[in-house]
């Protein structure tokens, strides 16, 4: 309950903005807090060129991936939130991020967001939560939270196209 | 695109209804927002109760309550099919409830509908406009599909998490 009141008071703050990075960059930071991750990103989907891009990742810059790879990837394909707490056992996961970033992934929660015609236009990637792994409230909230950010978000992507 | 003119005028309206803490306050806020954008005569949001196989709306104070069967008229229809419907004469079309206007005395000239998707994309309500002078038209139904999706947050906090506060 205390979580959806912070949703609330956080929803205005988020339409108080106009620019896209800072959208996102407001979405990520407070995805994070009500998780309690380290990280997040939010991979926008380019249905033209066929991949997800990020605007910026935390650590990392920009990472574009296609629409069928790791599990953001299969986020986007399943439709369906994916939480992964055993990532380096799962195939579809991409180590090589990792690599090149110096970063070691615990666990894994992304949530699609989608738009107004139900297509799904992002994917919310969380990485290690602070204590734990990921649970079903984590899920739960995130859920809510994705859904309730993405008419913000559909407006500026569409004021930015 | 229509969108990015009105911007402002929506992310303005967007603040303006997460200062409402309850859904009956704001259902008035969006119902008259919609209608001048719109340019409709009338607007109707049923809340859809899934036990209850019932829609609930409310008058223009947000307070009064209305109920109707899930499965009738043009606005079950929108349950069933999960998309927009438009009537510009709604006289001709099948599920189109003509009782209601005898009982009301307002006259149905056209409709427009569109769902309201959940978080866990179930329907939440239906969102529904009458008479614009011209009637309805591809503009209106994009129109419809985008505002719906951006008070489904709101709309879902109010109605489903917050209740117990009302």
């Amino acid at each position: 309950m205390k979580k959806l009141n912070e949703i609330a008071s956080f929803g205005k703050e988020l339409m108080g903005l106009e620019k896209m990075d800072n959208v996102l960059d407001l979405i990520a930071s407070k995805a994070k807090e009500l998780v309690n991750a380290d990280r997040c990103s939010i991979f926008i989907v380019d249905n033209e060129d066929h991949m997800l891009w990020t605007k910026h990742s935390d650590g990392i810059g920009r990472i574009v991936i296609g629409l069928d790879s790791g599990i953001v990837g299969g986020t986007y394909e399943k439709r369906e939130a994916q939480v992964v707490n055993n990532p380096y056992e799962d195939e579809r996961f991409l180590p090589n991020i990792d690599k090149k970033s110096g970063y070691t992934t615990k666990n894994i929660i992304a949530i699609p967001i989608f738009d107004s015609k139900q297509e799904v236009m992002g994917v919310m990637q969380l990485l290690n939560k602070s204590r734990g792994d990921f649970q079903e409230g984590d899920l739960k909230t995130l859920t809510f939270f994705a859904n309730y950010v993405s008419g913000s978000l559909e407006l500026v992507l569409l004021q930015d196209a | 695109m229509r969108y990015a003119n009105t911007y402002h005028a929506l992310a303005q309206f967007g603040r303006e209804l997460l200062e409402k803490k309850t859904l009956s306050q704001g259902l008035p806020l969006i119902s008259s927002y919609a209608k001048n954008v719109m340019h409709a005569e009338r607007c109707s949001i049923f809340i859809y109760d899934k036990e209850k196989q019932m829609f609930w709306t409310t008058l223009s104070d947000g307070v009064q309550k209305i109920v109707v069967p899930a499965t009738k008229g043009l606005v079950g229809e929108t349950l069933h099919e999960r998309k927009p419907i438009v009537a510009n004469t709604p006289y001709e079309h099948p599920n189109f409830l003509a009782e209601i206007d005898k009982e009301t005395g307002f006259v149905t000239k056209n409709v427009i509908t569109a769902p309201i998707f959940s978080s866990k994309r179930d329907i939440l309500g239906v969102f529904q406009l009458l008479n614009k002078e011209e009637g309805f038209n591809e503009e209106d139904i994009r129109f419809m599909i985008f505002f719906s999706h951006y008070i489904s947050g709101f709309l879902e906090l109010t109605n489903d998490y917050l209740k117990e506060e009302v």
